[in-house]
């Protein structure tokens, strides 16, 4: 990646309207066509061509192919749900760590169900999206009424629920012919021309998510919980409940995506999620740096699943090594953070209150947030 | 250890003399001190001389630059170029901290500087360093000792070894005074207080005082910074005024009453004409300073209990503008926040909307009435920073915007955005002033935003908490504009400010709050600045 977006990145298009004189509705149009291409606002598309071209290079027998891009959609379906299940939590600034757990839990119950228990497919589905509801309600009742910092009520509660899993399975996955057999096969196995389901359900979770955080004032006021969280309850932004319920839906599309990878491979994993969590993340916070910078985003983060899904696939094919999947993901990680200047927010934990330079030797009765000055 | 205590081993007295000893050098002195915050002058050529051995008071309301002077000598804030600095003769960089100036020249910052979960020892070790060993592990029985003998001469019975959150404010503020005090090797050198009894209860402000004669007779100069008189007539060798960045007069304490300090700090009458009716350079001045009203209040507010307020209630009728205020402490700013149910503690009292409903609404459930508010802290209540200007503004808004399906309806919320913009005058620099982002406005420019959004609600009543700090003076006759012109259309505006400059602007009634009571009502016409000012501090 080059320095450009690092400039690039300070800015949002929207906020400098320059542009010569002339017809106003078409130099509004080419501009926003301009900002909308610019590398700042999808910069990962750009990077993900390099890699492409890259990769193409690299192996260009068995990369360029129809084969891998069915491989990278196919691949990272699950992996997609899992980073569109903290897109929500995130917008609010919530940290929700217990996703991969869940996913586990859920695979772990729905083959328990099928296989032990002998329940109907539909039953089993319905009890192990109960078991992630009440971890919904769990995490929400910690981080929202018991005001546990989330990024460690929910490590917490991420621990219990492995707990659970370790209950439900003595640590060693359920397999069982239900698992492999038609019905409950096909949620992750049907496919059309080659791409299976998974990515259907990626999608609709895709449109759903942007829907709600683009189009309805509950979105709006999700960013806005986020941001500034006393400025929106000032507002009338029932902060609380939205950050409630941002766990509640984490912790069901995080199941359900732990019934989609049962159905998958075929077998309920006790640590089925476990290699999800840091990619979910990766992709949300990529994807926060993508389409509406600053925010977390479903397209965002679709694209930066599929770019780092296209970098892991595109690397083993090209490389034997073992490493060089994390390494790219973590290196991928760090590099769009950076570019994004820390503009996105992080959890209370991990960052500072800055001092608003327009208050600044001005009266006012809350006492200054300069401490240890002259020290 | 000798070298932190040999201050404190000088004999006393004589301190006084040398005061007024023409002769003697000044230990600090400053000349010609501007600074410039954006469009406001918070300081302008302001001199400041502080005799050796004395006590010398910097008073002036809020807003005066008080603080910005304080951050100047700490180097904190840089002045602007002209401004000499001299240290017992010697001339410095204002701009540099060196060790010299560090040694002759200590802050207690009103904030007092200390990590409640450490102990005294370790907030001191902080600033001074920790005793080791050989080995490099902190020798804690020597460090004890040490802090001990520092803290223990004020007699407060310090526990060394409790975390400072478990001390009593008192307790704490002499540990922030005995840590800036560390190490105190010149002899001749200021220690800076800046309103230290902002914190304190009323009863343990006597012991300070004693701590603070304590260490000026023992050798040092003390600037202590207040806008309480009554303090400064009880502590005082010299007082220096300052108001609206300059420096009105420096006088002894002695040739002072409260009413000629009174009137030092709150300008001369014709000095007050000049700046009291700024609306009129909007062209609506002339409002009538008193509304009769005999109209049903729109709010009537009855026995607010909440910080140090002990029963406050008020009627506010149509078309009033009623002002809040009161010194730093006395709670002023906690009623606006308890009438919107915004106010984070225990409340009690009762309110009512009567247009509303006849029935009174606890004041726990304020929250309920759901009165906008115009927050103080416009950073960190007000605005959202990542948000754009039209984002900010229809945030209370959106329920009226939803159109089918749940959907935001984008266009009409453009237009509710750019209609209100256009209303309330808000300057962005793009062509889209919906689309640009909050946090590239000025200040006055977002409280107008955060206005426009209060407004949009329609209230029945406008409340608002120190509506102009940090905005400059021409948005803020922008604002005082605003703000009027919504009362002349029925509403009832309440502003809590301790800001002067605004009750005179704004207000047709102004309620002064002092020890946790409405302690001074003041209508109309006598609402001017030596009334206000009197009437905060109790020399009435």
């Amino acid at each position: 990646m080059t320095s450009t977006p690092t400039q690039a990145a300070r800015h949002r298009p929207a906020s400098t309207p320059e542009g010569p004189a002339g017809p106003v509705a078409r130099t509004t149009r080419v501009r926003r066509a301009v900002a909308a291409l610019s590398f700042r606002n999808i910069g990962a598309v750009y990077v993900w061509l390099l890699i492409v071209v890259l990769f193409s290079v690299w192996a260009p027998e068995t990369f360029p192919t129809v084969t891998t891009v069915k491989q990278v959609l196919n691949g990272n379906a699950v992996a997609g749900l899992v980073a569109l299940s903290v897109v929500p939590p995130l917008a609010a600034r919530v940290f929700d760590l217990s996703v991969a757990y869940t996913m586990s839990l859920t695979s772990v119950l729905t083959a328990w169900f099928l296989v032990t228990a002998g329940l109907g497919p539909g039953a089993a589905i319905a009890l192990a999206m109960t078991a992630a509801l009440l971890i919904g309600v769990v995490n929400g009742v910690v981080v929202v009424l018991l005001r546990v910092d989330s990024f460690i009520a929910t490590l917490a509660t991420g621990a219990l629920i492995q707990s659970l899993i370790t209950m439900v399975t003595n640590d060693s996955s359920i397999t069982g012919v239900k698992l492999l057999a038609k019905p409950f096969a096909s949620i992750a196995q049907l496919d059309a021309g080659g791409i299976t389901l998974p990515v259907l359900y990626l999608l609709l979770a895709a449109v759903a998510i942007w829907f709600l955080l683009e189009h309805t004032a509950t979105g709006r006021r999700l960013y806005a919980t986020g941001f500034n969280a006393d400025a929106a309850r000032l507002q009338g932004v029932r902060t609380d409940r939205l950050r409630f319920l941002t766990l509640v839906a984490s912790a069901l599309l995080s199941g359900f995506a732990g019934i989609v990878f049962a159905s998958s491979v075929g077998s309920g994993s006790p640590t089925a999620g476990t290699p999800y969590l840091l990619s979910a993340y990766a992709a949300a916070f990529v994807g926060a740096t993508q389409l509406r910078a600053g925010r977390f985003n479903a397209w965002g983060t679709v694209l930066a699943v599929l770019l780092l899904g296209t970098g892991i696939t595109g690397l083993g094919l090209a490389t034997s090594a073992p490493w060089a999947a994390s390494l790219f993901t973590g290196s991928v990680l760090i590099v769009a953070l950076v570019l994004t200047g820390g503009r996105i927010a992080l959890p209370a934990l991990l960052r500072r209150r800055k001092a608003s330079p327009d208050t600044d030797g001005a009266a006012g009765p809350a006492p200054t947030t300069e401490k240890g000055i002259g020290r | 250890m000798n070298a932190d205590t040999s201050a404190w081993a000088r004999p006393s007295g004589g301190a006084a003399d040398d005061a007024t000893d023409a002769s003697d050098r000044p230990v600090l002195r400053v000349t010609g001190l501007s600074k410039r915050f954006g469009g406001t002058q918070a300081l302008k050529d302001v001199d400041l001389e502080i005799a050796h051995g004395e006590i010398h008071a910097l008073i002036g309301p809020n807003g005066s630059g008080k603080s910005t002077l304080i951050k100047i000598l700490a180097g904190y804030h840089d002045a602007e170029p002209g401004a000499l600095a001299e240290l017992d003769g010697e001339r410095f960089d204002l701009h540099h901290v060196t060790a010299s100036r560090h040694d002759r020249l200590r802050f207690v910052h009103q904030e007092l500087g200390l990590v409640g979960e450490l102990s005294a020892t370790d907030n001191l070790a902080l600033s001074r360093g920790f005793a080791r060993t050989a080995f490099g592990n902190i020798r804690w029985p020597e460090m004890e000792r040490r802090t001990a003998a520092l803290v223990e001469r004020f007699g407060l019975g310090i526990d060394v070894r409790r975390p400072l959150s478990l001390a009593s404010p008192v307790q704490r503020a002499v540990v922030a005074i005995a840590a800036a005090l560390q190490g105190w090797e010149g002899r001749r050198g200021v220690l800076v207080l800046d309103e230290p009894t902002a914190v304190l209860p009323p009863g343990e402000v006597a012991r300070l005082f004693d701590i603070v004669r304590e260490v000026r007779d023992a050798g040092a100069s003390v600037l202590y910074v207040s806008h309480r008189m009554d303090e400064i007539f009880a502590l005082a060798d010299r007082v220096t005024v300052i108001r609206g960045g300059r420096r009105i007069a420096t006088r002894p304490v002695a040739a002072l009453t409260p009413r000629s300090l009174a009137e030092l700090m709150a300008g001369e009458e014709v000095e007050r004409g000049e700046g009291r009716h700024p609306g009129t350079a909007g062209g609506t001045g002339h409002r009538p300073r008193a509304a009769v009203s005999t109209a049903a209040p729109v709010l009537e507010v009855r026995d607010l209990r909440a910080g140090p307020l002990r029963g406050v209630g008020f009627d506010l009728a149509p078309g009033e503008r009623l002002g809040i205020t009161g010194l730093v402490g006395s709670g002023h700013e906690i009623v606006p926040y308890a009438v919107c149910g915004a106010h984070r503690g225990p409340v009690r009292g009762t309110l009512r909307l009567p247009e509303r409903s006849a029935r009174w609404t606890d004041a726990r459930d304020a929250a309920r009435l759901g009165l906008p508010l115009v927050p103080a802290d416009r950073a960190s209540e007000g605005v959202i920073g990542d948000f754009s200007v039209g984002e900010n503004l229809t945030l209370p808004l959106l329920d009226r915007l939803r159109a089918l399906g749940g959907r935001l309806h984008r266009r009409r919320e453009s237009a509710l955005a750019e209609e209100w913009i256009e209303r309330v005058g808000v300057r962005t620099a793009g062509r889209q002033p919906a689309g640009a982002r909050i946090t590239t406005l000025s200040g006055g420019n977002q409280q107008k935003v955060v206005m426009a959004r209060c407004l949009a609600r329609r209230p029945p009543v406008l409340v608002l908490c120190e509506p102009t700090a940090g905005v400059d003076i021409a948005t803020r006759l922008q604002l005082y504009d605003l703000i009027a012109r919504q009362s002349e259309e029925g509403m009832g505006v309440l502003v809590s400010s301790s800001d002067t400059q605004d009750l005179l602007a704004l207000c047709t009634r102004v309620l002064v709050v002092r020890d946790g009571r409405i302690a001074r009502e003041i209508k109309g016409r006598d609402i001017t600045e030596s009334a206000l000012v009197h009437a905060m501090e109790g020399t009435e």
